[in-house]
C-alpha cells in the first residue's frame, strides 16, 4: 500500500485551509513578486499555524488582467513564481509537513492569450479548433444570463475582429469561455488535471463551475448538462488518482450548489457563499437569525461530501447571494466608505471589517470554526492584516503578506517601488503595527490566539464531521448550538453576538446528568439538570462545551 | 518477498513458505547462534499445543554465525523457518538503540507482512537474544488470542522494585491516565496480537518515521489500545537475555524511550483527550513461585546528589519548562535531607506533564529537553528507594498504582495546557 492510499480518503473534512497567493506570500528572489521558493522557506510558519491544506490562488502563465484567473498555458508555472521543478520542490517541502496542496482550476474560461483562443480564432468556422469556445454572430443569444463583472462589462458578448464572429464570456470580455459541448474540450481539461495529478497536488479548486455550459431560454448557469461534465471529471479522477478532492466554486443558494455534489459523485467540496455575509450581519444586527436561517434552509449532502466555508478571501465580500435588503444593510453596516463597495460586494479584510475589534475576530472565527464544514483562511487574516481600497478592483486584499516591522514588510528586500504593491503602510494596520514577527512575539497575539484555536479545532473531528441542533433560546443575541459525531461527546457551541454582556438560560433537558466541560480551559461546569441551563456570556464572548458522561 | 535490504545476503528459504499458518513466530536476530536455538524450541513447543500449523518467521540481520541455519534445524520438519529480508540502516555507532538492533522496526514489519500473508490467526513477537525463554510463556501469549480472548498481549516480567524505573515513573503511568489502559510494561519486546490487529498494525503511519526503531513496540501497544482491541498481559517470570553490546547510558535511553512516548502522546492527542480514568487490563497466568530478582547496584544516595547538582546546573531551563511553583517545589525538595527527600506524586505528574508539553510545542530542541528530564528521574528514584518499603514488590506495586492514580488526577492539568498553551506561558 502506498502512503496515499492509507490517508483517511475523507482527509477533507478535517481539514484547516489556508487560502494564499503565491505572489503575495513571500518574495525569495528579490524581484518584488512572491514565487515559489519564497513560499517553500515559508511552510514553517504555516506548519507551526496549524493549517493542513493550502488552496494556492491561479500561479499558471496568464497576462494576470484578473490576477492569474486568465489562464494562458495550464501546464507551465508563472515565471515570476518559478517554474515547475520550483513547484515540484515546493509540493515535495509541503507534503514532508504533511500539508495538502490544492491549486487553483479556471475551467470555465481562459485568457485570451491561450493558444488553443488564438487557434480557435483563426480555425474555420464550425471546427473542433474552432469550436473551443462558443462563438456566435449575433451578440442577442443567451439573454438570460446576467453579467456578473456588472462595474466593467456591459456584454456577455464580444466581437473578435480575426473571427469576425462575438465570442461568449461570463466573467471579463480577455476570458473567453470553454466550449464544453466539444468533447474535445473536456478531454484537454482532463489532460491538464492528469498533468498536476502526476505531479502529486491533492486536489482542484474548480473556478467558476456552474456557468460551463449554456443554453438558449436559461439563465446559463447550473444546467444539467454541467453536471454530466463534472460527473465525468470525478469518474475520471476517482479512477486514476485516489484521495484527491475537488473544491467547486459556485456562488449560488444552497439549494442549487446542492447538485453540485451529486450523489457523492461530482465534487467532494463546495463553498457555502450564502453562510459568509450572514455571519457578519448577525454580528452587526446582535442577533442569530440570519445565521440559524440560512443553515435551516442548507439542505443535507452525501456523507462524502463537504461545505467549504469561510470569512474572508481573495475577492469582495460577496452579496449575491442576499436579498435587496440585506444587502443594502450590509453597505451601510460595513462599507461607510463608498470606495470599499465593488461589483456586488465589499472589497475589505476581515479585521477592517471588524473595525480592529479583536473580540468580534475571534467570535467570527470561533463560529466559522464550529459550523459544519471545512473553515478556509485567508493569508493574513490571522495577524489581522488590513487593506488597500485604493488600489483598484480587488487588490487592495492582495497586498504582500506582513513578515516583520522592516522594509516591505519583510516581504521583499527589492526596492520599495518594485513591489507588485505596495505594502500596506496605514498606522493601525500597517506593517510595522501588524507582523508576523511581532506577534510571535507577543503570547497575547491574534496570531497565538489563532494557532491555538487551529489545533483546538483540529483535536476534535466532532467539527469538521458532525451534525448540528440549534438550540433557540429566548434571547436571540445568543447562538447555540450543539454538534455530535459517532461516539465522541457532544460539543455545545454558545456565542453573544452583541456588543454587551448577555444572559441565557438554554434547553439542555436532552444532556441531563452530563457535564459541560469549557473545552479552552478544560473547566468543568455545574451538571446539566431539568431545568433551563443558566450562562452568562461577556461582550462578544463564546463558550465550547464538551457535554461529558461523568461516569467515563 | 523482493529484497529491500542494503547488505542482505539472506534468501527467501522455503518454496512453500507462503502457505498458511495459524501461529507466525516472528523472530528478530543477527549473529545469534548461541540463544536463537532455545528461544526457537521453546516457541515451537509452546504452540504446538495450540495451532495445526505454525512458521518461524526470521528477520534476520545478515548473520555471519549459524543463526539462521540453527533457526532451521531446531525448527524440525514440522514448522518452516523463512528468513525475510528487511531494510537495515547503516548503524551509526553513536547512537546504539535502547532496543535491540537498529532497522527493529522494518524488520517488525516485514515479519508482520509476512504473517499476514500466511493468513496466520496469531503472530507473536520473540527476541531471538532470550536466554530463558519457557514454552508456556509463549503459550500464555499466544493462547488468549487463538481462543478469541485478546487481540494484544503483552508480557509482563517480574522484576526487582528498582528496576525499570523509566517505565514505572513515566511510560506506565502516561500511557494508563493518557491511553485508559493499564499495561505494566507497554513497551515490552514480546508479545502476541491476533489477524485484525495484525491489519491494524500494518495500517500505521509511524513505521517509517525515525524514532521508529526504538518506539515501535510501544507505539505497536499504543495503537491497539487507541484502537479499541482487546489487550491484555501474560505474567512471563524474570526475563532473562543475552547482552551483546554496551548498553546505552541513562541519557541516552531516556530520550529513546520517552521521546518515543511524547512522539506518540502528539499524534494521538484527538483520542486521549477524550479518554478519562483508565480500566485494568486481563492478565493470563501469575507469578507464584517467581523469585524476585536481586536489587539492581543503584545508591539512593547518589542519586539525590545528581538530582542536587541537576537543580544547580538546569534550574534556569527547568523554568522554561515547568511553572514557577513546581520549580519552587523542586528547590525544597533539593533542600531536604535524604529522610524528607520525596517528590510528591501529584508534583512529578505535573513534572512529566510538563515536559510532554514542551515536547509538544518544541520550546528548546527535544534532545536538550529529554536531557534535563535526567536528573528529575534520578529524584524521583531516588525519593522512590528512600520511601520505606518500596524494595518489597507488593509495597512497590502500591505505590506505583498510586503514582497512575496521580497521572489521571492531574490529567487535566495536561489538557487545559495542551488545548490552550498561551495561559500556561502567560
Amino acid at each position: 500500500m502506498t502512503s496515499r492510499e492509507l490517508e483517511d480518503p475523507l482527509w477533507y473534512k478535517d481539514a484547516i485551509v489556508y487560502e494564499v497567493p503565491v505572489k503575495s506570500f513571500f518574495d525569495a528572489d528579490n524581484d518584488g513578486i512572491g514565487d515559489f521558493a519564497g513560499l517553500i522557506e515559508k511552510l514553517d510558519y504555516l506548519q507551526s499555524l496549524g493549517v493542513t491544506c493550502l488552496w494556492l490562488l491561479p500561479c499558471f502563465p496568464s497576462p494576470l488582467k484578473d490576477d492569474g484567473y486568465d489562464i494562458s498555458n495550464y501546464t507551465e508555472v508563472h515565471p515570476s513564481y518559478g517554474t515547475v521543478d520550483d513547484f515540484k520542490q515546493f509540493l515535495a517541502a509541503a507534503h514532508e509537513r504533511d500539508l495538502k496542496v490544492l491549486i487553483e482550476l479556471v475551467v470555465n474560461h481562459t485568457s485570451d492569450q491561450h493558444q488553443w483562443f488564438q487557434r480557435a480564432r483563426q480555425a474555420p468556422s464550425g471546427s473542433s479548433d474552432r469550436d473551443f469556445y462558443v462563438w456566435s454572430d449575433t451578440d442577442q443569444k443567451y439573454h438570460d444570463a446576467r453579467i456578473i463583472f456588472v462595474d466593467t462589462e456591459q456584454s456577455n458578448w464580444a466581437w473578435d475582429p480575426v473571427a469576425k464572429a462575438y465570442y461568449w464570456h461570463r466573467f471579463f470580455h480577455h476570458q473567453p469561455d470553454l466550449n464544453y459541448d466539444n468533447a474535445a474540450v473536456l478531454e484537454e481539461i482532463l489532460r491538464v488535471m492528469d498533468f498536476w495529478l502526476e505531479m502529486g497536488v491533492d486536489g482542484f479548486r474548480l473556478d467558476a463551475v456552474p456557468y460551463l455550459i449554456e443554453r438558449e431560454g436559461t439563465n446559463c448557469e447550473n444546467l444539467p448538462e454541467t453536471h454530466v461534465i463534472l460527473k465525468a471529471i470525478r469518474r475520471h479522477i476517482d479512477t486514476h488518482w485516489p484521495n484527491r478532492m475537488l473544491l467547486a466554486e459556485a456562488n449560488q443558494w444552497p439549494s442549487d450548489v446542492r447538485p453540485y455534489f451529486g450523489d457523492g459523485d461530482e465534487c467532494h467540496m463546495a463553498f457555502h457563499f450564502p453562510v459568509m455575509p450572514r455571519l457578519f450581519m448577525a454580528l452587526h444586527l446582535e442577533e442569530r437569525d440570519p445565521i440559524v436561517d440560512i443553515m435551516e434552509r442548507t439542505p443535507s449532502i452525501p456523507e462524502t461530501c463537504q461545505w467549504a466555508l469561510f470569512l474572508r478571501n481573495h475577492d469582495e465580500l460577496t452579496l449575491e447571494m442576499v436579498t435587496d435588503d440585506e444587502r443594502d444593510y450590509m453597505y451601510l453596516a460595513y462599507s461607510a466608505d463608498p470606495m470599499a463597495r465593488l461589483n456586488v460586494g465589499i472589497r475589505r479584510r476581515l479585521a477592517p471589517l471588524m473595525n480592529n475589534s479583536r473580540r468580534r475576530i475571534e467570535l467570527l472565527t470561533s463560529v466559522l470554526f464550529s459550523l459544519p464544514g471545512t473553515p478556509i483562511l485567508y493569508y493574513g487574516d490571522e495577524i489581522g492584516m488590513g487593506d488597500n481600497m485604493h488600489l483598484g478592483d480587488r487588490n487592495g486584499v492582495r497586498t504582500p503578506m506582513q513578515w516583520t516591522g522592516d522594509r516591505n514588510a519583510g516581504f521583499s528586500r527589492a526596492d520599495p517601488q518594485e513591489l507588485f504593491s505596495p505594502v500596506i503602510g496605514d498606522p493601525v494596520y500597517g506593517y510595522q503595527a501588524v507582523n508576523v514577527e511581532a506577534e510571535e512575539h507577543d503570547g497575547a497575539s491574534l496570531l497565538h490566539w489563532t494557532r491555538n484555536m487551529i489545533r483546538l479545532r483540529r483535536l476534535f473531528r466532532v467539527f469538521g464531521r458532525g451534525t448540528i441542533d440549534f438550540l433557540k433560546p429566548s434571547n436571540r443575541a445568543v447562538l447555540a448550538y450543539v454538534r455530535r459525531y459517532e461516539e465522541d461527546d457532544a460539543i455545545l457551541c454558545v456565542a453573544n453576538l452583541a456588543r454587551n454582556v448577555q444572559p441565557v438560560h438554554l434547553d439542555l433537558r436532552a444532556f441531563a446528568g452530563l457535564v459541560p466541560v469549557e473545552i479552552l480551559g478544560y473547566t468543568e461546569f455545574p451538571v446539566i439538570g431539568a431545568e433551563p441551563y443558566f450562562l452568562t456570556l461577556g461582550p462578544y464572548g463564546f463558550y465550547w462545551f464538551e457535554l461529558q458522561h461523568r461516569d467515563r | 518477498m523482493a529484497s529491500t535490504g542494503s547488505s542482505s545476503s539472506i534468501a527467501i528459504a522455503d518454496a512453500d513458505s507462503a502457505r498458511p499458518s495459524d501461529v507466525v513466530v516472528g523472530i528478530q536476530s543477527y549473529n545469534d547462534a548461541d540463544t536463537i536455538g532455545g528461544v526457537v524450541r521453546s516457541a515451537r513447543e509452546g504452540i504446538r499445543r495450540h495451532a495445526r500449523t505454525g512458521c518461524v518467521i526470521l528477520a534476520d540481520g545478515a548473520s555471519t554465525d549459524r543463526t539462521v541455519a540453527l533457526a532451521r534445524e531446531v525448527a524440525g520438519e514440522e514448522y518452516s523457518v523463512v528468513a525475510v529480508d528487511y531494510r537495515r540502516p547503516e548503524v551509526d555507532p553513536l547512537k546504539l538503540p535502547y532496543h535491540g538492533r537498529p532497522g527493529r522496526a522494518a524488520a517488525m514489519r516485514a515479519v508482520l507482512r509476512a504473517a499476514r500473508e500466511r493468513d496466520a490467526k496469531a503472530c507473536v513477537m520473540l527476541d531471538a537474544r532470550l536466554t530463558n525463554l519457557k514454552p508456556e510463556s509463549v503459550e500464555r501469549l499466544v493462547e488468549p488470542v487463538l481462543s478469541g480472548q485478546m487481540d494484544y498481549v503483552s508480557a509482563h516480567y517480574v522484576r526487582h522494585p528498582y528496576e525499570g524505573a523509566l517505565t514505572k515513573c513515566v511510560i506506565y503511568p502516561v500511557f494508563r491516565a493518557l491511553y485508559g489502559a493499564r499495561l505494566r510494561q507497554p513497551a515490552a519486546l514480546e508479545f502476541a496480537c491476533s489477524a485484525p490487529l495484525l491489519d491494524h498494525f500494518l495500517e500505521q503511519r509511524f513505521w517509517d518515521s525515525e524514532q521508529a526503531p526504538t518506539g515501535v513496540d510501544m507505539w505497536l501497544a499504543a495503537a491497539a489500545v487507541t484502537g479499541k482491541y482487546r489487550v491484555g498481559e501474560a505474567l512471563l517470570g524474570v526475563r532473562s537475555a543475552a547482552v551483546r553490546s554496551v548498553a546505552p547510558d541513562l541519557s541516552t535511553a531516556l530520550g529513546q524511550l520517552v521521546g518515543a512516548l511524547l512522539i506518540d502522546l502528539k499524534s494521538r492527542a484527538n483520542f486521549w483527550h477524550r479518554v478519562r480514568g483508565s480500566a485494568a487490563v486481563p492478565v493470563v497466568g501469575n507469578a507464584d513461585g517467581v523469585v524476585t530478582p536481586p536489587p539492581p547496584d543503584i545508591d539512593a544516595e547518589k542519586l539525590r546528589e545528581s538530582f542536587g547538582l541537576g537543580y544547580a546546573a538546569l534550574r534556569d531551563v527547568w523554568a522554561a519548562i515547568m511553572p514557577p511553583r513546581t520549580i519552587i517545589e523542586l528547590k525544597r525538595v533539593a533542600d531536604a535531607p535524604s529522610d524528607r527527600f520525596r517528590i510528591q506524586d501529584d508534583v512529578w505528574a505535573r513534572i512529566v506533564y510538563d515536559f510532554a508539553l514542551s515536547h509538544h510545542l518544541k520550546t528548546m530542541p527535544h534532545e536538550h529537553l529529554l536531557g534535563a528530564l535526567v536528573p528529575l528521574y534520578l529524584g524521583w528514584l531516588a525519593s522512590f528507594m528512600l520511601e520505606p518499603g518500596t524494595d518489597d514488590p507488593a509495597v512497590a506495586e502500591q505505590r506505583i498504582d498510586r503514582l497512575g492514580t496521580a497521572f489521571e488526577t492531574q490529567k487535566p492539568y495536561l489538557i487545559s495546557r495542551w488545548r490552550w498553551p498561551e495561559r500556561f506561558r502567560s
